[in-house]
Order: structure tokens, then sequence, then C-alpha cells
């Protein structure tokens, strides 16, 4: 989106499911019940999920949720 | 494209087709000069309109049985909430001005027509909305 101002919340959705096999972003939103646009617009940043979302990914990659996601300073 | 942004675009098409019939009944019977067309006469587009709201459903149900079966999900709640509230404003705007006209005018066989034109357009309206906020993201 033009001129959208970026989210402070950085996340490693997209690799995290790279190292996953692969998990497809369809897979990933089916595992955390949302829709595969929202899963896109999380990796794009341009939507903050829940908490209630953000853990539940985190628990499906087997991490913690600071390793998943970030806040961005800058 | 979600599944939910081509319901709208199916539904949106649907409430400007039954909108544009609706307008040129009731324009072609002013021009006439034969006063408004009877209500009845929107019987006919009122029913399609329902019909294809409902064939829209079943169709997408069948061309992708898992997506049409989800509610929509935290990012779309909002967006969905935020199209209805707008279009709902659109339709109580529309229709107080009808009050109005019709209050001014003394003509009361007009506001059926208003009301019904102002439904059709709040609920384009909330459609385009729907499409609007999903595009964005936001």
């Amino acid at each position: 989106m033009i001129g959208r101002k970026p989210l402070p919340i950085t996340n490693q959705v997209s690799a995290f499911r790279d190292q996953h096999g692969g998990m497809s972003q369809a897979a990933l939103a089916e595992a955390i019940g949302v829709s595969r646009q929202t899963v896109v617009a999380i990796e794009k940043g341009h939507y903050s999920p829940s908490l209630e979302t953000a853990f539940r990914i985190a628990r499906l990659f087997g991490v913690g949720l600071e390793d998943v996601f970030g806040w961005d300073e800058a | 494209m979600s599944l939910r942004e081509i319901s709208a675009w199916v539904m949106g098409a649907v409430m400007l087709i039954t909108g544009a019939y609706y307008g040129k009944l009731v324009l072609a019977a002013a021009q006439a000069g034969a006063g408004l067309p009877p209500p009845e006469d929107f019987l006919g587009p009122a029913i399609g309109a329902f019909v294809a709201t409902i064939g829209v459903d079943i169709a997408l149900a069948i061309l992708a049985p898992k997506g049409a079966d989800l509610p929509p999900d935290e990012r779309e709640r909002p967006m969905l909430w935020r199209a209805g509230h707008w279009a709902g404003l659109v339709q109580g705007g529309l229709a107080v001005a009808a009050v109005l006209y019709v209050a001014h005018s003394g003509d009361m066989a007009i506001l059926f027509y208003l009301i019904v034109g102002g439904l059709i357009l709040s609920q384009f309206v909330e459609y385009v909305l729907q499409i609007a906020f999903l595009r964005s993201g936001s």
C-alpha cells in the first residue's frame, strides 16, 4: 500500500514456514484459524495479529513468542 | 482475491443491476407522466435479487466449500463491521432525507420509492466498502 506507515511489530513468520518444510500460507492459516489473506498481511507487516493468534503461530512452530515477533523501535 | 471479496464483488454487481433497473423503472414512469409505478412492479426484480443472493452463496459453497464455511477472522471482522456501519449511516441519512422531502412536498406516495432506493444504494455502498477495506488490508 502506497504511503502506509510500517507497523512497529516485525515478524519471522515466513522464515519459520520455510524452516517447517516450506509450509504453505494456506496450511498455516488453517492451522491457526485465520484466512490466507490474513497470513499474507501478517507476513508483509500490514497487520499485527491478536495476542491469541500470535501465540498460536509461535506454538505451532514450537518456539517462543519473541522468536517469531519483535518490536522495531525505529 | 479472497472468497469474501469475490462474494462482495458479485453481490455489489447484483445490487448495481437491481438499482439500475429500479431507477430506470421509476424514471421511465415519471417521464411518461404516468406518476410512480405500482410497488408490484418491483416484485420481480426484488425476487430476482433475493434468488441471486442465495445463488451466489450456493455457488461459492460448491466452488470453495472450505472457504465458504469459514466465518470472518479477526482481521476481517472489523472491516466488515465498518462497512456495515457506514452503509447503515447512508441508509439512515437517506431515510431521514426522504422523510424530510415528503414532509416538505406532501407527496406520501414517493416515500416508498425513496426508502427502497436508499436501501438498494446502502447495500451497494456496503459491498463497495467491503471490497475497499479488504483490499486495503486495514
